[in-house]
């Protein structure tokens, strides 16, 4: 069975002339285990997507199933405990808490869900310290580079050890070297871990990472492609160029 | 709850100046609540101590009603009540005594000021208490004259012994009595005692015939049977006694219990303030923290995570300004009691023990603080609460659910002004009272909606001022795309000056009022003034004959007095002033408000007619030409109301006056407690000072004084009162201000970012500082010219309030509207230098990063 299953999703923003259809009727499945990158040019809807799939916003019409279950069906409490145990968020700006240290935005999703601080500061470390923010723990946000809080951001989405995780650019902000990490890492936890991976990206070395793509364009599924690995960054390239971007 | 309050705790010393300042909002509230219901329960409790020091085995006391004495023979109709196993009378007075009274020595503080006089029946009172004499004394016997029996301690304090003698004012003029026998020292708190037979104190008093207390052992023990007793007492002596309680400083105690009350006023109105200030800053925090919010709902904090971090971040505030309330209230408290000490003990013979604080009073002070805070973050905490997680990722203009409820808080904030405004035209001092407070809240409701247009009509001004300048758009839509924070930052001010310009008006009228009144009463060339003014009861007057060597001094032309009887009018207790109607107005006189002043003082004299107060008027429900039935200690007896005027010492007090001829006839009073005299014409003080002093040596209950000096006194007086007030006005003022200068800041930080972009793209910084201070001055006017006109209208309310027991006419606040407008776009001013300088220097990638 599929982890995440989209039926007809549909999301339009604002109403009448000013109405925009940001995503429209999109129908996806991800299997459990997989590793996908959606792509697109600037306005497809990605990060729409993104948010519906994770339970933050409310589509117009069509549903989001995560393992079978019907989002429009839980209530706000029972999304919100969904998101903290299932969900592991990576948004494409920074939005860590300015007022709290690197190692407590990475706890936050443990400690909303109850475990005791110094437990959750402890596992909030130990992803830290793998993403090389070892002696940067007690730094605030605003004390650290955009690259650095990206990866503070993407150490938060690990922490819970959550089944799916959603990362919208994760790599937008980084060197090269810094964003193969992430990407690999990525790939290390669907691979070691079994965890699901959805991942938005503009960069085709970076959506080489995945095992499958997701082109958007205009709202719509415009194709998929499952990658052989030799070669892929230059064949999503030319599909990128294909379908005008 | 650990982790909300981690939270709350790094939000709060995040921004340190802000957290202050609110806070500070909050101990000022609980400081005044605290700090005042310190200071006049440790006064009443002197007071009581004073009033309430009679021991004994007493189970019942019997008073009259009004508090004044009754005829000796009422006592008879005890005899052959069951169960009562003994009674005595006596006749109780407190004896001010003058300044060195005792010791004769200026420089230092007397022990004694006040004694008791108690006339009682040596027999009957040893039935009921026993009086251990020292040896080789005696107690008194009934057929003494001029003896006394006094404690120990007080013979020490007047330096006497057994066989001397002491010297007592009474209202014959000094009185010796010789000391025959000494009891063990005093050990309760209040006045010493001195005890004499009860002729001797009727004598000393110009009571003839008269007790004021009957003392009643009762032979049960058992609840009922002892009730019983109470009941039959009560029937046998008829409604016009008071069978339990002895409660002779009733009328002090109610003037206490209102001080109490406009203080208490004041400490809400200041929490209120606090309130509102919390409110403010914390609907501010909310939109500032939009994205933080939203991104931990998106992390899976739920709305009641959200709602109790809102609500901790309160919490914390209000646990610790409460705290800090507290200790500072106790510190005001006993600084207060400690300065009043010495001018409450020669004033009111009080004597204040240590300050009274009562752990109800400390639990209420922290409940009323923490609740107020709790109940204002309640508000910005549910909209916190509805973010959601898309705020984070997509920030959103949150203005659209703002319009609608603007709407919604303006129609209740008119129905509130509504309902405030009919409070006033009731003339009722309550609900007069219940409409400021409900008029500040409902113009604090509708400021949204009024202010709305004004803020899109100075935009357009801005607009069009900085349209050559280059950032006319920005200009104008900060003022219009934002009437939220503009409307936050305008009602604080408006409310700040408000109360400025309020009690401003208050206080101009009050003044002009006690001047006029004072020169009309108080006119006259030479005033006698007993030690309690306007507490006669306790006071002890003087035998006409005084009055009359007075008016036999070369140089006088007439003397005029007032005399004092206690009455009760439907059990509530009056003020009986008897004055001459002849010679009073030639000397003295009465501010009329209605009635012709000719024609009353003629009723006066011709028959059971009186002239009142309009705390008379106010208090009893009825008005001029009524007929109310007034109970003396002869039986009822009807009196017509003729006219309603005032004098300034008796104004606030319920009170009564009728002529002297029926005072005697009724109330068996002759004794003169406040005389007046006037000169001849060309006769000057000094011709006659000296004359007039050894008479008045005669009388040491009374200080002698020059009207004009003593006018000049009690204007010297007032201006210490009024600043007082004023300390406390400023003190009211200043969070209010804070809070002004709070939200303009606010809205400049806020902004940092969106003035790094303009920055960015080309703005200098000169621009950017006179956009910034253009706008919080623009702002700043709004609030004050709304703050001007709502104290106005408040000051209005308070001087009609007060003009119920005040006849006072309004009187336009100048002063206090020119310093409401310095004041307002000074702090506007302040309000927008600082941040703007900061905005302005600001590095324009610094900007840009502030989150
Ligand atoms: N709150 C909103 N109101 C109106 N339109 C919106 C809103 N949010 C997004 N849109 C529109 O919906 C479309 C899809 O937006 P979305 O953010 O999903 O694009 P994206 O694919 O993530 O783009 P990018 O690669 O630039 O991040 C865009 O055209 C955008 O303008
Ligand atoms: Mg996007």
């Amino acid at each position: 069975m599929s982890l995440i299953q989209t039926e007809n999703l549909t999301k339009i923003y604002g109403a009448g002339e000013a109405a925009v259809t940001a995503l429209d009727h999109v129908n996806i499945a991800v299997n459990e285990g997989e590793f996908v990158a959606v792509m697109g040019p600037s306005g497809c809807g990605k990060s729409t997507l993104l948010h519906l799939i994770g339970g933050l916003d409310r589509p117009n019409e069509g549903n989001v199933r995560i393992e079978g279950v019907a989002l429009a069906e839980m209530d706000d409490d029972a999304l919100t405990k969904l998101r903290r145990q299932k969900i592991g968020f990576v948004f494409q700006f920074f939005n860590l808490i300015p007022v709290l240290t690197a190692v407590e935005n990475a706890a936050l999703p443990v400690t909303l869900d109850g475990v005791k601080p110094s437990e959750a500061k402890k596992r909030a470390a130990e992803w830290l310290t793998r993403f090389g923010l070892g002696d940067r723990l007690a730094a605030r946000p605003d004390q650290l580079s955009g690259g650095q809080q990206q990866r503070v951001a993407v150490a938060r989405a690990l922490v819970s050890e959550p089944a799916l995780i959603l990362a919208d650019e994760p790599t937008g902000n980084l060197d090269t070297r810094s964003g193969d990490e992430i990407a690999s890492l990525l790939r290390d936890v669907t691979k070691k871990y079994g965890r699901t991976v959805v991942m938005v990206t503009h960069d085709p070395r970076i959506a080489a990472y995945a095992d499958r793509i997701i082109f958007l364009k205009d709202g719509k599924v415009v194709d998929e492609t499952n990658l052989e690995r030799k070669g892929a960054a230059d064949q999503i390239a030319s599909k990128m160029k294909e379908i005008g971007d | 709850m650990n982790f909300q309050l981690t939270l709350a705790w790094r939000y709060l010393t995040g921004r340190v100046l802000r957290t202050t300042l609110t806070t500070f909002a909050v101990i000022f509230g609980v400081l005044v609540i605290f700090g005042m219901n310190i200071v006049l329960p440790t006064m009443m409790e002197g007071f009581k101590a004073n009033m309430m020091a009679a021991g004994g085995v007493v189970d019942v006391t019997v008073t009259h009603v009004s508090g004044g004495g009754f005829p000796a023979e009422v006592a008879r109709k005890l005899d052959g009540i069951p169960g009562l196993s003994a009674y005595a009378v006596s006749l109780e007075r407190t004896v001010n005594l003058p300044p060195d009274f005792v010791d004769g020595d200026p420089a230092r503080p007397d022990r004694v000021s006040a004694v008791n006089l108690v006339g009682l029946d040596p027999e009957a009172a040893r039935s009921l208490q026993v009086y251990l004499i020292d040896e080789p004394g005696r107690f008194l016997q009934a057929n003494d004259t001029n003896a006394a029996v006094i404690s120990e301690s007080l013979a020490d304090a007047w330096g006497v012994g057994l066989g001397d003698t002491i010297s007592l004012p009474s209202v014959s003029g000094l009185t010796d009595l010789t000391i025959v026998g000494i009891l063990p020292p005093r050990t309760l708190p209040g006045n010493e005692e001195v005890l004499v037979p009860l002729a001797q104190s009727q004598a000393m008093t110009g009571q003839e015939g008269q007790i004021n207390t009957i003392r009643i052992a009762l032979t049960s023990v058992d609840e009922s049977a002892r009730a019983e007793a109470t009941a039959a007492i009560q029937s046998a002596l008829g409604s016009g006694y008071q069978v339990g309680a002895l409660d002779p400083g009733s009328e002090m105690f109610a003037s206490l219990k209102l001080g109490q009350a406009a203080f208490n006023m004041f400490g809400v109105l200041a929490l209120f303030m606090g309130g509102f200030i919390i409110f403010n800053t914390f609907r501010t925090v909310v939109a500032e923290r939009r994205r933080d919010i939203g991104m931990l709902r998106a992390l899976g904090a739920t709305r009641r995570t959200i709602t109790g971090a809102i609500l901790t971040e309160g919490l914390v505030q209000g646990v610790f300004g409460s705290l800090i309330g507290i200790v500072l209230g106790y510190l005001f408290g006993a600084f207060v009691v400690r300065l009043s000490a010495e001018p409450m003990k020669s004033f009111l013979n009080i004597n204040m023990g240590s300050p009274v604080v009562s752990p109800a009073l400390v639990v209420t002070s922290l409940l009323m603080g923490v609740g107020v805070t709790l109940l204002s973050t309640l508000l910005p905490a549910r909209s916190a609460s509805r973010v959601t997680p898309m705020d984070a990722l997509r920030p959103s203009l949150a203005e659209v659910e703002y319009k609608r409820r603007a709407g919604a808080s303006f129609i209740s904030g008119v129905v509130m002004i509504g309902i405030a405004l009919l409070g006033l035209v009731s003339g009722n001092m309550g609900l007069i009272a219940l409409g400021g407070l409900l008029f500040l809240g409902g113009l604090i409701l509708a400021a949204p909606m009024l202010l709305r247009p004004i803020a899109w009509a100075f935009g357009r001004l801005l607009a069009w001022f900085y349209a050559r300048q280059g950032i006319a758009d920005l200009a104008q839509g900060n003022l219009t795309r934002q009437p939220g924070r503009v409307t936050v930052t305008a009602s604080a001010t408006l409310i700040g000056l408000a109360i400025i310009v309020a009690l401003g008006g208050m206080t101009t009228s009050l003044t002009g009022m006690m001047d006029d009144i004072l020169h009309k009463t108080l006119g006259s060339d030479y005033l006698f003034i007993p030690p309690s003014v306007a507490v006669w009861n306790s006071d002890l007057g003087a035998s006409p004959d005084f009055a009359a060597r007075l008016g036999e001094v070369e140089g006088v032309e007439a003397v005029a007095s007032l005399r004092f009887a206690a009455g009760a009018i439907n059990g509530q207790a009056v003020s009986v002033l008897g004055l001459d109607p002849q010679t009073f107005p030639q000397v003295a006189g009465l501010d009329f408000t209605e009635g012709d002043e000719a024609e009353a003082y003629a009723a006066l004299a011709s028959g059971r007619n009186m002239i009142v107060n309009g705390a008379f008027l106010a208090t009893l429900g009825v008005k001029v030409g009524d007929t109310v039935e007034v109970t003396t200690p002869e039986g009822p007896r009807s009196y017509t109301i003729v006219a309603e005027a005032v004098d300034l010492l008796n104004a606030k007090v319920v009170t009564a006056y009728i002529s002297q001829a029926n005072l005697a006839a009724d109330f068996g009073r002759t004794d003169d407690v406040f005389i007046m005299l006037n000169l001849k014409p060309g006769v000057a003080l000094e011709d006659v000072e000296a004359q007039i002093k050894a008479i008045a040596a005669d009388y040491p209950q009374f200080t002698v004084m020059a009207g004009k000096k003593y006018i000049d006194d009690m204007m010297q007086y007032m201006n210490a009162v009024w600043a007082v007030m004023f300390l406390l006005l400023i003190f009211l003022a200043i969070p209010s201000l804070i809070a002004m200068m709070n939200t303009l800041a606010i809205n400049v930080i806020e902004r940092t970012r969106e003035i790094g972009m303009v920055r960015a793209v080309g703005a200098t910084r000169k621009q950017v500082r006179r956009l910034v201070v253009a706008e919080a001055l623009l702002l700043a006017a709004v609030g004050t010219a709304f703050g001007i006109l709502a104290g106005l209208y408040l000051g209005y309310v308070i001087v009609a309030g007060i003009g119920v027991m005040f006849p006072m006419t309004y009187e336009f606040p100048l002063a206090g509207v020119l310093a409401a407008i310095a004041v307002g776009l000074l702090f506007g001013a302040l309000a927008a230098v600082i941040p703007a300088r900061q905005a302005a220097r600001l590095q324009v990638v610094e900007a840009l990063r502030y989150e």
